[in-house]
């Protein structure tokens, strides 16, 4: 049901606990890498691999919420199950906000981690995939030329050819012949799909430049 | 009319001489044992006597006369020598006894001559009588042969004069002022009198010179040297008499004072000596040991302490008999009297040492102090009972701290066990992993029930126990009760304890409350620090060999004039909580014998620290 490479990074200053949980997660098929503070396991973990993190919210030095702001600022994509102690709303409030995938109270009960660690092993996929396919594009982007790159946006706005060649200041032929380069270099064949790679590029609205 | 001079002052020395004698007669017969009176009153008498021969001599008509009366003077002469020494060996206490012995035995000697040679001693025979002007009368002086025998009456002179010396002269160096003075008096009247008398009665008798024999005057001389010296003693015994009389009024009302101040003293009071021996006690004391005087007058001091303490009690008593100065009695931890009805009263006890009498008293005042005892428990029972409350109080404020220490194990505990089950169901189970789960969750188990028990001693109203404890321990344990909560309030402890701490005697749930309280404090303090909040938490022995914890912290520090008022009771700067915390802390101390203050650090923040009496090495933790 998950990825054998992908893998659960458990950040707990307890040791009863970091022992209990590796335990758990290992016996339900996790490969699990466990850290006794935040502090490690910035400096060893490898952000690249498939994962996510089951965090403790209190922990001494770094806490949880500060790791949290510190992997968002590196654009980690690890998603974090953050466990705490005690009912703390504002705390979960915040960490929810800034996109923790669960948000856990100590005791928690097996099926509820491994369900929060599943979806978040998910989201993580879900999240690679996407930036898998936005690095795929990017490098396609790359390969177009400036005036290229300058019709492709105006097309996914919905442009026409004569309305791009207007805006462009030159003829409607010059303009048919970029849109054959560029749709070829990217790999679409209809404007439909040139639009949809706008959209995963993150493009297609007006540029702010 | 003719009046004869001789006659007159003769009869007069006579008379009084007989006067004198008769005194110390009447002395004499009041105190039998004053020997030296009788012998005076002897001496005296044999004076008069003589006087009367004398008077005979000179008025002597014939040389038969003459002769006949010398004769018979030598009786009174004899007497008066022999009581003369015997009046020096009774009253001056000295002399040699061979030099007396030989003075009387060669003067009887001389008597007995006297008797059966010649007319007399002195002379072979009187051929004549030579008259010459005495005071206006014609007296008698002989002519004629000396006795040969007259020599032995010489020596007994001498061996007087030797013994009189030799015993005025061992008087005067027994050094002190009346033996000096009677040496003087006596001793020096008898010598210069007898010498004088004697030299010139034999100048006289041997014809050197020619004048009539006149000695009586000389023997009054002695007999006044004497007489005034035994009246000194007598008016000196009077003096002595009625200064006696004056001490012992003085002695008798200053007792009675004494029993007086005694019995009204507030305290009960005893007097006993060296040996236990109680012979005098107040009101007080009847009430205090339910005894009454009659029973406690001449019973011994060991009868009224507590029977397991009786031996080092006359332990005490003997050290303390070797020893005489005031001081306060202790031995073991408490005092205690015990009363008639064998319960026990706590008591403070001084002793007295009584100067002067024999055998040495010692005045011994006991003070009730259970009426103090009783009031210094329910200080102490109060104390325990608000240190309990705000204990509690404080506990509410680290209520989720201590939720966090309860959480932990358990869960721990549920995802161990959860583990297990998944491992359990596989096929074939992981007995092996299991095993070492189960003793993780045994290992869980136990720390959430120290836990829990840590909470329950904290809640519970118990009796202080002293236990011998290791601060930093008691240090350890609290920064773990305070484990989450100083996490949640972003502060970072930083921990020095001195390692091989000596011991402190003390309530270890007590002393933990000193610490969380004075860790919150510190909480407090560094609030608004934020990332730079820091506490350091030490421990040390001080110069002074006592334990002692510190608790500093970056804050910013406590204003000069708020040092001291800070422990005063509702004087708070915190919003919540009502002041009592440092008041309690410092109170919990001071019944622990230690102290705890507060200082400002000298960079910054302040240090609450607090020190306890190390117990002696050697004892064992509990």
């Amino acid at each position: 049901m998950t990825e054998p490479s992908a893998t659960v990074y458990v950040v707990d200053d307890e040791p009863d606990m970091l022992k209990a949980l590796e335990r758990l997660l290992g016996a339900a098929g996790f490969s699990v890498q466990t850290f006794p503070s935040p502090e490690q396991f910035l400096a060893r973990h490898d952000d690249t691999a498939p994962g996510c993190i089951v965090l403790d919210l209190a922990l001494p030095g770094l806490n949880g919420l500060e790791l949290q702001h510190a992997l968002q600022a590196q654009g980690s994509a690890l998603p974090i199950v953050f466990l705490t102690g005690r009912g703390d709303i504002a705390a979960s409030v915040r960490a929810m906000k800034l996109g923790a995938a669960d948000f856990l109270t100590k005791p928690v009960d097996a099926d509820e981690l491994i369900a929060a660690v599943d979806a978040a092993l998910e989201r993580n996929r879900e999240r690679r995939a996407e930036r898998a396919e936005k690095h795929l594009v990017a490098i396609r982007l790359a390969a177009l030329t400036a005036r290229e790159r300058e019709v492709f946006e105006l097309i996914a706005q919905g442009r026409l050819n004569k309305q791009i060649a207007a805006e462009c200041g030159t003829v409607e032929k010059t303009i048919k012949f970029h849109r054959a380069n560029l749709m070829r270099k990217l790999g679409v064949r209809t404007v439909a799909d040139l639009v949809r790679l706008a959209e995963r590029a993150g493009s297609g609205k007006p540029r702010s430049d | 009319m003719h009046t004869n001079w001789i006659h007159l002052v003769w009869a007069m020395m006579a008379a009084a001489s007989l006067t004198l004698g008769i005194v110390h007669l009447v002395v004499w017969f009041k105190q039998r044992t004053h020997h030296a009176n009788l012998t005076f009153f002897a001496l005296a008498s044999s004076v008069a006597v003589f006087s009367g021969f004398e008077l005979a001599m000179v008025g002597a008509q014939t040389p038969a006369e003459f002769a006949l009366w010398l004769r018979w003077a030598h009786v009174p002469i004899a007497a008066i020598v022999v009581l003369i020494v015997v009046f020096v060996r009774l009253y001056f206490g000295v002399g040699r006894l061979w030099l007396a012995w030989a003075a009387v035995g060669s003067r009887l000697l001389a008597v007995l001559l006297n008797f059966t040679t010649g007319v007399n001693v002195n002379f072979q025979e009187v051929t004549g009588l030579q008259h010459s002007r005495f005071l206006g009368e014609v007296v008698s002086s002989p002519i004629g042969t000396l006795n040969a025998w007259q020599i032995v009456a010489q020596i007994a002179n001498l061996l007087l004069v030797a013994f009189v010396v030799d015993a005025s002269v061992t008087l005067w160096r027994l050094g002190d002022p009346v033996s000096r003075r009677r040496a003087a008096v006596v001793g020096g009247g008898i010598l210069a009198c007898v010498v004088l008398v004697i030299g010139f009665a034999v100048l006289i008798l041997s014809g050197a010179v020619r004048a009539p024999t006149i000695m009586a005057p000389g023997f009054f001389i002695v007999v006044v040297a004497m007489g005034y010296e035994l009246s000194w003693d007598l008016f000196v015994a009077q003096r002595t008499a009625a200064q006696l009389r004056y001490s012992e009024a003085e002695l008798q009302s200053s007792g009675e004072r004494f029993r007086a101040v005694v019995e009204a003293a507030p305290n009960a009071m005893l007097l006993v000596d060296v040996r236990g021996q109680v012979s005098l006690a107040n009101a007080q004391a009847e009430t205090l040991f339910g005894l009454s005087r009659d029973v406690l007058v001449g019973s011994t001091v060991e009868r009224l302490v507590p029977e397991r303490v009786r031996s080092s009690h006359e332990a005490y008593r003997r050290g303390f008999a070797a020893e005489l100065r005031p001081r306060a009695m202790g031995f073991g931890r408490d005092t205690h009297a015990l009363r008639r009805d064998g319960s026990e009263v706590p008591v403070e006890v001084f002793l007295t040492p009584m100067r002067g009498a024999e055998p040495s008293m010692i005045l011994v005042s006991i003070i009730d102090i259970s009426e103090r005892r009783l009031n210094e428990r329910r200080a102490a029972t109060q104390r325990d009972e608000i240190a309990h409350l705000s204990r509690v109080a404080m506990l509410g404020e680290l209520s989720g701290s201590l939720a966090h220490e309860l959480n932990q194990p358990l869960a721990a505990i549920l995802s161990n066990a959860q583990a297990a089950q998944r491992l359990l169901a596989r096929d074939p189970p992981q007995i092996q992993a299991v095993t070492e789960i189960l003793a993780d969750i045994v290992a869980s188990d136990r720390r959430a029930g120290a836990v829990i028990e840590r909470l329950r001693s904290m809640l519970r109203k118990e009796d202080v126990k002293h236990a011998l404890l290791d601060l930093n321990h008691v240090a350890e344990e609290s920064l773990r009760l305070m484990h989450s909560d100083l996490l949640d309030r972003r502060v970072s402890v930083n921990t020095s304890f001195a390692r091989n701490l000596p011991s402190v005697s003390g309530d270890r749930v007590q002393l933990q409350q000193v610490m969380l309280n004075l860790l919150i404090n510190g909480c407090d303090a560094v609030a608004g620090r934020g990332r730079e909040a820091r506490l350091q938490v030490s421990s040390r022995v001080t110069e002074r060999g006592s334990v002692a914890i510190a608790i500093a912290d970056n804050g910013d520090g406590i204003a000069p004039q708020d040092i001291e008022r800070i422990f005063e009771p509702f004087v708070t700067s915190k919003s919540h909580g009502i002041g009592l915390g440092l008041a309690i802390c410092r109170s919990i101390i001071e019944a622990h014998g230690g102290r705890l203050w507060a200082s400002n650090n000298a960079s910054r923040g302040a240090t609450m620290q607090f020190e306890l009496p190390a117990e002696p090495a050697g004892s064992e933790h509990d």
